[in-house]
């Protein structure tokens, strides 16, 4: 018997804290988890320091001539990232416990509040932290434009904002942890209405774009706000953390098992996912949490219609659907019933404009590309769900029967069209926003010649979802990789790295248009003048040319030499359904 | 006696090891057209493993294997032939369960040797009431059932089943094994399966073999 067994005496309940102590006396604790976790948090301090530095410094600056579109634009993506922050919370829970405490310690005779109370703590200091960023940000936003701000009272005016941003977040969270048992209608609802907040805030940012009242009425009523009322709401958001924290803490002695350990089944998945960066598991989880939730109606597969079916003639028997055809239609019929996931796909190519209205200066031209990049691979992966399926089962690959190559060949038309129609979506906007411009269109819009060059890129992301889709899941127990000098690159994160970069290839021609219209990668660019800038680099009917030439011989040289299948593998690695 | 170029599976001084674990050691299995074979052991004793070699799912280390004239292929014409049915299986996401047994039977075609319809499958298979289910929902038995239906929604030469009893109820497993040894069988489809339910091998008619430190001994009938 160890040590630690000795104090679990037989016969009498056990005290958590014995528990515990006994857990981690058999964890071996190394000098490296300490050294990895300090790396951690001191990176994380270094990428919050240079994230907060440009705020901070436009308000010691008391910078009063900021065009009056950003501070509203800012406020409103403020508030849509809050929004956002507290749906990933509701979603993973937001109470939980780690996978291990989940399965050993939530059903036993131990103390709920105990056992629970290490994960509130955390969680208050969490949304606490986020909280308070959010505050800063929001004041660094709306500082400008309040009368009563002076730089002197800088310190002031930051403190108010953290306590009151950390306060508010601490009190939502606590309330979604109220509600968290409530499964069936209110857990619903409050995630309708955060997606309703979130959403309402963008369109209110893409709002204040296009009609410039807006933002001069939020400049109005930010005006009159003074530190003494500022002081007041931080009080009154103190109080109500204080409120929701007391319930939260009176609620966790009996909170319910069953909530807790299926909720913690998830995070701990989805934590896993994200340490890995393993968006493909992610999308994974939550493509099936979503069908989990739905009720469907069988429908008829394609078939020959009756007219080609009475004619006999040997060459209309192609009319017959391929089994490779019926293959791919598996990902049209899963969109067909997603019909969310397209129109959160059109609302999304609003970003690059967004990220351009928010941005100043020279970063502007490459955000808005990488945007671009990363939206344009999005959507076409949004066509790859079923080729990720069964490109990881062999067992499902065996028996649908269908031979690899075809079935790549039939699929690819998915991908490409949507990442052709939402990369279009979003040049078009940005061109009607007046930031793209054309150099050659002769009496066509300029707008008409960036959603071409959209269509024709298209193919050329397809490539690269594709080549993601079909990537082998993350092992993280898996060694060897490139040495880098400073350490090895496991071989996982080399084959991501590749197909961010076969679509930037994919796509070159129209990454490098976007930065040459915003003045290049070095130019001023700021503000108006990027956009007049834009001008002398607009876009060209030869850069189409090129780009069009591109994208199909990218895709055709894929799909020409991409493996046929994975070949034997040990195992698949990826979750079963639960 | 069958000849042995008849075989549908046969496997000669099968060796198959992890790292420096040594799974299988000398193994030899044969089996005839319509032969319903039990590969039986105790946990770790390496039936999951043989079969994925006959599936071609995983490189032995050494010996030879054969399966319907030639070594196992990771090709699309090898999959016409050979369903491996193993644990958890995947599914597409949006799809129903009928869609899914459609699917198969369609990506399939032509139809030619034996298998059972769609609305015969979902009959036979209890699957009735969740037919316009999305595989996500079911229990795990009823996954395994689907799993099932699949397999035989389409003509097959080998039906590789790893642990099929898994997760069904007493009277679906007999009529399983029924299924198999009625109908699959005399069809001329070759079936290897792994398990551990003697009652399930003995209903099917099975012939076993017993996989025990690394080596296959039959069993007497």
């Amino acid at each position: 018997m160890t040590a630690g067994t000795t104090a679990l005496v037989p016969g009498v309940a056990p005290r958590l804290a014995t528990v515990r102590k006994f857990t981690r006396r058999q964890r071996q604790g190394r000098w490296l988890d300490w050294y990895a976790a300090g790396f951690g948090v001191l990176l994380a301090c270094i990428y919050l320091g240079n994230f907060l530095v440009q705020p901070l410094r436009r308000l010691s600056s008391g910078a009063r001539g900021l065009p009056v579109g950003q501070g509203e634009t800012g406020l409103a993506l403020v508030i849509a990232a809050a929004a956002g922050l507290l749906l990933l919370a509701q979603s993973l829970g937001p109470l939980t416990l780690s996978p291990a405490d989940a399965s050993w310690l939530l059903m036993s005779p131990l103390d709920r509040r105990g056992v629970l109370r290490s994960s509130l703590r955390a969680l208050t200091g969490a949304a606490a932290l986020a909280g308070a960023l959010l505050g800063v940000l929001a004041l660094a936003m709306a500082g400008p434009y309040i009368r009563a701000f002076t730089p002197a009272r800088l310190g002031d005016w930051l403190l108010l904002a953290a306590v009151a941003g950390g306060a508010l977040a601490v009190a939502m969270v606590d309330v979604l942890l109220l509600l968290q048992p409530h499964q069936e209608r209110v857990r619903p609802a409050a995630r309708v209405l955060l997606r309703v907040i979130a959403l309402a805030a963008v369109a209110f940012a893409v709002a204040g774009e296009h009609w410039a009242g807006l933002p001069r009425a939020v400049a109005r009523g930010l005006a009159p706000v003074s530190l003494a009322a500022t002081s007041t709401v931080t009080v009154a958001a103190v109080v109500l953390a204080a409120v929701a924290g007391l319930a939260a803490w009176a609620r966790l002695r009996s909170f319910p098992a069953d909530v807790l350990w299926a909720d913690s089944a998830h995070a701990g998945r989805v934590r896993l996912a994200a340490a890995f960066l393993n968006v493909q598991l992610l999308g994974w989880i939550a493509e099936d949490n979503y069908w989990r939730r739905r009720v469907l109606a069988s429908r008829p597969w394609p078939k020959r219609k009756p007219w080609q079916a009475r004619l006999s003639a040997a060459w209309l028997s192609a009319a017959q659907p391929s089994p490779a055809f019926l293959l791919a239609w598996t990902d049209w019929r899963r969109l067909g019933r997603r019909p969310g996931t397209l129109l959160a796909l059109a609302a999304s190519a609003i970003a690059p404009a967004l990220v351009t209205g928010a941005l100043t200066g020279t970063a502007r031209g490459v955000a808005s590309a990488a945007v671009l990049l990363f939206g344009g691979m999005a959507a076409a992966s949004q066509g790859c769900a079923a080729l990720r399926r069964d490109t990881n089962d062999a067992t499902l690959r065996r028996i649908i029967g269908v031979a690899p190559r075809p079935s790549l060949v039939a699929r690819v038309v998915l991908p490409a069209l949507l990442a052709a129609g939402w990369l279009a979506l979003a040049l078009g906007l940005l061109a009607s926003a007046g930031v793209l411009h054309a150099r050659d269109a002769g009496s066509a819009p300029a707008a008409l010649l960036w959603v071409t060059l959209g269509v024709v890129a298209g193919p050329g992301l397809a490539a690269s979802a594709m080549r993601l889709a079909r990537t082998a899941p993350i092992d993280a127990t898996a060694l060897g990789g490139l040495d880098t000098g400073a350490g090895t690159m496991p071989t996982w994160l080399i084959s991501r790295i590749f197909s961010v970069i076969l679509g930037l290839v994919g796509i070159f021609p129209l990454v490098a248009a976007v930065i040459a219209a915003f003045g290049g990668l070095h130019g001023p660019g700021a503000g108006s003048s990027g956009a007049s800038r834009g001008l002398s680099h607009g876009l060209s009917a030869g850069t189409i040319v090129v780009q069009a030439v591109l994208s199909a011989a990218l895709l055709s040289l894929y799909l020409l030499s991409a493996s046929p299948s994975g070949g034997p593998r040990d195992s698949t690695g990826l979750p079963g359904q639960e | 006696m069958v000849g042995v170029s008849e075989l549908v599976v046969e496997v000669d001084g099968l060796r198959v090891s992890y790292g420096s674990v040594v799974v299988l050691e000398d193994v030899a299995l044969s089996a005839a057209p319509g032969e319903i074979v039990a590969v039986m052991g105790v946990n770790g004793a390496g039936k999951s493993t043989l079969l994925s070699c006959l599936a071609g799912l995983r490189r032995p280390s050494g010996g030879t294997i054969r399966v319907l004239g030639g070594p196992p292929r990771d090709t699309a014409g090898y999959w016409r032939q050979v369903v491996l049915v193993a644990d958890l299986p995947t599914w597409y996401p949006g799809l129903t369960v009928r869609e899914h047994i459609e699917l198969v039977r369609m990506t399939n075609a032509p139809t030619d040797g034996w298998c059972l319809e769609p609305d015969e499958l979902i009959d036979a298979f209890a699957l009735a009431s969740r037919a316009d289910a999305v595989p996500l929902t079911l229990s795990s038995g009823q996954r395994q059932r689907l799993s099932l239906a699949c397999a035989l929604a389409r003509p097959s030469d080998l039906l590789l089943l790893d642990e099929p009893e898994q997760s069904l109820d007493a009277g679906f497993r007999k009529q399983l094994a029924c299924l198999l040894r009625d109908s699959y069988a005399p069809s001329g489809g070759t079936v290897v399966m792994a398990t551990h339910d003697l009652e399930f091998a003995q209903v099917a008619g099975a012939r076993r073999v017993l996989i025990e430190d690394g080596c296959a001994t039959e069993e007497p009938t």
